[in-house]
This record gives C-alpha cells, sequence and structure tokens, in this order.
C-alpha cells in the first residue's frame, strides 16, 4: 500500500485535480513569518499531523549576505509552522551542490541561530545514507539514482527554494530545488552527472521520483540576472505556497514577468507532473497582476519575458 | 594555532568518536550509525593510521577497517561510492591515496591505480572538442579542453577536486610498473588546474569564468588543488592562491575546512594566519556534528609528522 507521495503512481497532469498556489505579499524577513505561514497553509489543509516533514531549502553556497540562499528565517517559520500542524518531525535538509562544506553553508547564513542546535534537526543529504531509486520516468537517459534515505523515507517532502533565474535553464525555483537531493557523496560537488543528463530532462527525472507534496518559495528577496549565484538582488515581496510544485513555479513565473511555457522543464513537466496553465490553478491570496516584478534575464532567455 | 591545543582536541574528542563510530562491518559511515562507505572509511583510516602503530586496540581498529574496504573493491579496480554501486567513481583515488600511505603496494592497489590512468575525462574527448568548437555556449565558460583531469563520476568533466585527488594518489605511489602512464597523466591533471584557476588565485569547483564575471574561490577545492600541486610551491599560481586562502582563513566557519586549511598550510610552510579561529573555538560554537570526516581531519591537522608522510615525498612542516 502507498504510503506517501512518493510510492504512489503519476497521474496524467489532464487527469489531476485542480491544483491550489497561495501567494502573500511579505515586505521583508522582519515581518512575523510564523504568522504569515500558519494563514497561508491554512487553505491546504495539510494531513501532517504525527508525520515525518523535511524542509528541502536552497542551500547553494556561502551567502554571508543572503541573496543566494533561502532566508533562515523562512526555513524557521516553516518549521515553526509543520511543528505546531503536529508534524512528529520536522527535519530541515539540503546537499549544496558546489561545496562539500555545508556547515560552513548553514552558518554563514546563519541557520543555527534560527533552529537551534543542528544535531538532530539538519541533514547533510550529501552524506546521508543512500537507497537506490529507479527512476519512474526516462526524461533523461538516467535510469536510476541513489538518493538519500531521509528524503525518500519522509512522509511530507517541502521544496522550500528562492525565487531565482538560472543561468543555464531560466528559472530554479521549486523544480529545480530538487537536484539539491541528488547526494554529492555518491556524484560530486557539482552533481556533474545531471548536467550530462540534460539539466531540463533530469528535474524532470528527479521530481517524478522524489515527487515533493508542497512547495513554499522564498521570494522576499529573490535573484535576477545571472542567477543562482552571480545575479542581483531582487525585492520581489512574496511567499509563494502550493501543492503542486509545477503550478507554483509556473505562477513564480507569471510574477517573475516570464513565461512558464517557455521554460523547458516546466513545459514538459505539464503534461506529467502537475497544471501549468492558469486556468488549471486556482489562484488565493494576492493577485498575480498586483505582486508582479519584471525579473531580467541573460540574453539567453530573452524569450521567456512575457509581453 | 595552538598545535597542542588541536592535539589534544583531536586525542581527547576526535579519536575516541572515531573509534566508537565504527560499524560492526569494520567501516565508517558519514555520521555514527550510518551505513558504511569507502570515502568515510577512508578518512577515518587515515586518522587512525598513526596511532595504529602505537596502539594494539586501534591496530585492531584500523586492520577491521581495512577489510571492508579491501572487500568493496570492484572487478575493474575501482571503488564505488556507496554500497551496491556498480561502477566506481572519484573515492577510488581516496582509497588508493590511504592504502598507499599505509605502505600498501599489493595488486589491488595497483588496479585501482590503473583504473584512475585509465579514466578520462568526457568533456575533453577529441569528438567533444571537435563539436565544441560549434557549440553555442562555447564562450560561456571558457576552460582549455586540451587539459585533462578527473570527474567526478565515469563519463562526465573535469572537476577540480577529483583531479586533485586523483593527483595525490599518483604521487603516492612508488610502483614503476604505471609510471608511463602516470607521467602524462599528472602533467595534463596539473596543467588542467591551473586552467581552471579562478583570476587572482583559489579554485572553486572547476568554473573561473562564467559569463564573463569570474568565479568566487572557494576553501575547499583551493586547498585540495595546492596539496595536489605543492611540488611547486613558489610558482605564481601556488603562491596567490596560497595567499587568498590565507585571507579567507579569517573567515572560515567549520571545524572541517579549519583543519584542512591547516594541513595546507603545514604543507607549504606557512604559519597559521592572525585572526584565523581555532578549532577548538568552531566545535564549540557550532557544535560537534559527528561528522567522521571532519573528526578525521581534525586528527590529521594535529599530526602534521603523519601528514608528510601520507602526502609522499614532499616536505610538510609542523
Amino acid at each position: 500500500m502507498a504510503t506517501t507521495m512518493r510510492d504512489q503512481k503519476l497521474i496524467p497532469s489532464f487527469q489531476r485535480p485542480l491544483s491550489k498556489v497561495v501567494i502573500r505579499r511579505v515586505g521583508s524577513y522582519e515581518q512575523d513569518l510564523l504568522s504569515v505561514m500558519v494563514e497561508s497553509l491554512a487553505p491546504f489543509e495539510l494531513r501532517v499531523k504525527g508525520k515525518s516533514v523535511l524542509l528541502k531549502p536552497n542551500l547553494v553556497s556561502l551567502d554571508p549576505k543572503g541573496l543566494i540562499n533561502t532566508h533562515p528565517v523562512v526555513i524557521a517559520a516553516a518549521r515553526e509552522c509543520f511543528l505546531r500542524m503536529g508534524a512528529a518531525q520536522v527535519l530541515v535538509g539540503d546537499g549544496p551542490a558546489l561545496d562539500r562544506d555545508t556547515e560552513a553553508i548553514v552558518e554563514s547564513i546563519r541557520l543555527r541561530e534560527y533552529l537551534g542546535a543542528l544535531g538532530g534537526t539538519f541533514v547533510d543529504l550529501n552524506i546521508d545514507d543512500v537507497q537506490r531509486v529507479a527512476l519512474p520516468t526516462h526524461a533523461s537517459r538516467l535510469k536510476e539514482l541513489y538518493l538519500p534515505k531521509s528524503c525518500m523515507g519522509v512522509d511530507f517532502l517541502v521544496s522550500m527554494p528562492k525565487l531565482k533565474t538560472h543561468h543555464w535553464v531560466g528559472v530554479t525555483l521549486s523544480m529545480k530545488n530538487m537536484f539539491g537531493i541528488v547526494p554529492g557523496g555518491c556524484y560530486g560537488w557539482p552533481k556533474n552527472i545531471l548536467h550530462w543528463a540534460g539539466i531540463d530532462r533530469a528535474i524532470l527525472d528527479l521530481n517524478a521520483a522524489a515527487r515533493p507534496d508542497f512547495a513554499i518559495v522564498d521570494g522576499i528577496v529573490g535573484m535576477e540576472g545571472n542567477g543562482p549565484i552571480q545575479g542581483r538582488s531582487k525585492a520581489s515581496g512574496v511567499l509563494v505556497f502550493g501543492n503542486d510544485p509545477v503550478a507554483v513555479d509556473a505562477t513564480c513565473c507569471r510574477v517573475m514577468g516570464l513565461r512558464p511555457e517557455g521554460v523547458t522543464y516546466l513545459a514538459r513537466a505539464g503534461t506529467m507532473l502537475g497544471h501549468l496553465q492558469a486556468d488549471k490553478i486556482q489562484q488565493v491570496g494576492e493577485k498575480i497582476e498586483d505582486v508582479r516584478q519584471p525579473f531580467e534575464v541573460l540574453p539567453e532567455f530573452q524569450r521567456l519575458i512575457a509581453s | 594555532m595552538d598545535s597542542e591545543s588541536d592535539k589534544s582536541l583531536a586525542a581527547r574528542v576526535c579519536l575516541p568518536f572515531l573509534r566508537n563510530a565504527q560499524n560492526s562491518d569494520g567501516g565508517w559511515g558519514f555520521h555514527p550509525g550510518a551505513e558504511s562507505r569507502a570515502e568515510s572509511t577512508c578518512w577515518a583510516l587515515l586518522a587512525l593510521m598513526e596511532s595504529a602503530q602505537e596502539s594494539a586496540e586501534d591496530r585492531a581498529v584500523f586492520e577491521r577497517g581495512l577489510a571492508p574496504l579491501r572487500s568493496s573493491q570492484l572487478a575493474d579496480g575501482s571503488w564505488p561510492a556507496s554500497a551496491g554501486e556498480t561502477a566506481g567513481c572519484w573515492v577510488t583515488s581516496l582509497c588508493c591515496w590511504m592504502l598507499a600511505a599505509n605502505g600498501d603496494d599489493s595488486v589491488a592497489v595497483q588496479r585501482g591505480l590503473q583504473w584512475i590512468c585509465d579514466d578520462w575525462p568526457s568533456d575533453s574527448s577529441p569528438w567533444r572538442r571537435f563539436l565544441a568548437r560549434f557549440s553555442s555556449q562555447r564562450n560561456v565558460a571558457p576552460v582549455n579542453y586540451a587539459y585533462r583531469g578527473w570527474s567526478w563520476t565515469p563519463g562526465t568533466s573535469s572537476w577540480v577536486e577529483p583531479t586533485s585527488f586523483a593527483l595525490l594518489a599518483l604521487e603516492a605511489t612508488t610502483s614503476g610498473r604505471l609510471a608511463a602512464d602516470v607521467k602524462r597523466r599528472r602533467e595534463l591533471g596539473a596543467a588542467l588546474l591551473y586552467d581552471r584557476m579562478c583570476p587572482g588565485g583559489g579554485w572553486n569547483a572547476g568554473n573561473p569564468m562564467v559569463y564573463g564575471v569570474p568565479g568566487e574561490p572557494l576553501v575547499g577545492p583551493t586547498i585540495w588543488a595546492l596539496l595536489a600541486l605543492r611540488g611547486e610551491p613558489t610558482r605564481r599560481e601556488n603562491v596567490s592562491s596560497i595567499e587568498w586562502l590565507e585571507g579567507a582563513a579569517v573567515g572560515i566557519r567549520s571545524p572541517g575546512s579549519l583543519a584542512l586549511a591547516k594541513i595546507c598550510f603545514a604543507a607549504y610552510e606557512r604559519s597559521w594566519p592572525g585572526g584565523a579561529p581555532s578549532l577548538s573555538d568552531l566545535l564549540e560554537r557550532n557544535g560537534f556534528l559527528e561528522n567522521v570526516g571532519v573528526a578525521a581531519c581534525i586528527s590529521l591537522a594535529s599530526n602534521t609528522d603523519f601528514l608528510a608522510r601520507a602526502l609522499g615525498s614532499k616536505k610538510v612542516a609542523a
């Protein structure tokens, strides 16, 4: 019997019910984010009581200025929110792609100050125990991956990216964020096997295997231009929540003034993993047009800019 | 940095932690109770190698640790990253380096080294280089593909750290049987490292420039590249990179990187930069996250005499 999303069969997008996405306007990290989280998650009636939850933020690199990684105050607020919803355990875990020293990265964003002692709370997915996972889709040539047990065995997986452009695939949001679960301890820093498989295609296969249950996007301050590391900060003033990562990412693109249909992996994900079309997404909270903040993109991605 | 304090830290915290973290199969996972992996087993064995010469208890721990490593070698001579994987990877370099440091010149080690010599990255094959001439992306991250290092996993691109580990492993071998292969590959690998150095010194994973923007160096890759290239300590690139590391040491936030930096400064006969934190301060501040690799690096950093032998013939200062 299927126990987690990861055990369930994939349903083609056209057979799926409407997805729900909540957009909240949040001006700064100083706001009461816990209240925002509680209010924003309420419409989803998430059944996490007694369950294990893994929050997977986007931790890429040393980031003392807070431009690159998911902000720790957002992570801490989400953790507290899921605990209040009755989750038995809420872990935070990621496997940074470019630097083996995960401890240095989490210290650079002062995650310990917001979460308390990291032992028992934070999982370095790069060096977690792994299990062989046969990939259920074959968008790329990858047939299997060894993935972290902490991620594949969890009851409820939450992708928590930062709202950013990406110099190879256009945007990095909740789906691209799943690259961080691929363990560097098996595949290196960077996880170059995914690049060789085709980044767009690997994103699809990885999301089909990991099946994040929920997404929370930190768009309070995002990144535009040459993201995900060398871009410019972009104060976007939003948090975006949703039970369908494809719908969440499509909504984020629209908030960024970009066409999700032009993002190769999102366009394909819209047929197999979730909803891309606006009329299949129940929008709650702020309207997209009211929070839209056009992001600059590299010349290679000018085609993404919505007219 | 107070080396006595580091030795005390290693003796009080790290070595006992490593002894207790050994799994029943003899290997080590990355954390206590985690499944044994070749990489973490190598780090633990490197850390315990010296004390195994002096203590029967540690000798037993060490010997038990060697057994799963030997049995996990694949038929082609390589080592996989985790149990069950059927393809070897960069970990082979670490296994060979560790075994060579222990004086092991067995057939198993020679097979591992031969695998390293035969493992070419795919990004710089003649066919790929030909195709790259016509790629619209060829100027996005310009590097010289005539230089060839090592990849993390077979069939992918050269990167700084696996290239550095392979160079360390190949340098540690004293066998003449591989000499011809080794010389050419070492030259190409070292050339790749210099080609991938960030402008101004230091290394990141291997992207010195992307879209015209200089890459930021990182502590870990810089240390491993410097250790692999330590045969030319006065070369301009090495000097600028060790100077970058000296500047970065003040801001190091983790004991693992700090310990590696100490090893690197010792290898280059540099004194510990003023203002840099101490290992014990960082451990106290962050809390010990029970990481086998970190504990091993702290132990190694406290024992530069042993490091001199582990790193091969090049001198390592106390």
